[in-house]
C-alpha cells in the first residue's frame, strides 16, 4: 500500500508539473490570410488548403483524437 | 450559403478512415500527424520540456472563400464544442458568407 500510494504521489506530481509548463502555440488572427497546409484525407490523398477555398466560406475545427469525446 | 466543414486532428489516416465508417461522417476529415498545420494556427498545446507533448486542441476558423481568416475560437476545454446554430451565426456575422 505505501508503495502503490508513492506511485501514485510521483504520477500526480508528474501530472501536475506537465500541466504547469505547458503552453499553447498563438493562433492565427481575424483578418490575417490563413496559413496553408497539406494534409493526407482518410484515403490517404493529399488536400492543400487551395483546394478548398474559391466555392465558399470554409469552417475548419479541430479535435484531439478520433474515438473520443474530444 | 455553400460553406464546407472541414475536421483537422493529430490522428493518422487509416484512424480518421475507420472513424469515419464508424460514425458515417459526410463532412471532410484531415490527418495532421506530423503536426504541421495544428502550430500554425494555433490549436496545440505544447510543453518545451516534453517534446512529444503536442496535443491538438479544439478550436473553430472560419475562412472566407479567399482564405482570409474571419473568425477564431480557440477552447481551453476540448470537451466544450460549439452548437451548429452558433457556427452558423458566426459564419454571417463575420461576413465569411
Amino acid at each position: 500500500m505505501r508503495t502503490r500510494g508513492r506511485v501514485l504521489r510521483a504520477v500526480a506530481t508528474g501530472a501536475l508539473l506537465t500541466l504547469a509548463t505547458a503552453s499553447t502555440t498563438q493562433a492565427v488572427e481575424v483578418g490575417q490570410k490563413a496559413p496553408d497546409f497539406t494534409l493526407s484525407d482518410p484515403n490517404g490523398k493529399q488536400v492543400k488548403l487551395a483546394d478548398l477555398l474559391g466555392k465558399g466560406p470554409v469552417v475548419i475545427y479541430t479535435f484531439i483524437q478520433a474515438f473520443t469525446p474530444t | 450559403m455553400n460553406a464546407q466543414v472541414v475536421g483537422v486532428s493529430a490522428d493518422a489516416a487509416p484512424t480518421l478512415k475507420a472513424f469515419v465508417k464508424d460514425n458515417n461522417t459526410k463532412h471532410l476529415l484531415l490527418a495532421d500527424i506530423r503536426r504541421t498545420m495544428l502550430p500554425a494556427y494555433g490549436a496545440v498545446i505544447t510543453d518545451e520540456k516534453h517534446p512529444l507533448f503536442r496535443y491538438p486542441k479544439r478550436a473553430y476558423f472560419i475562412l472566407d472563400k479567399t482564405g482570409t481568416v474571419k473568425y477564431v475560437k480557440v477552447m481551453n476545454n476540448p470537451t466544450d464544442l460549439l452548437k451548429a446554430e452558433e457556427v452558423l451565426a458566426a459564419i454571417k456575422e463575420s461576413g465569411a458568407s
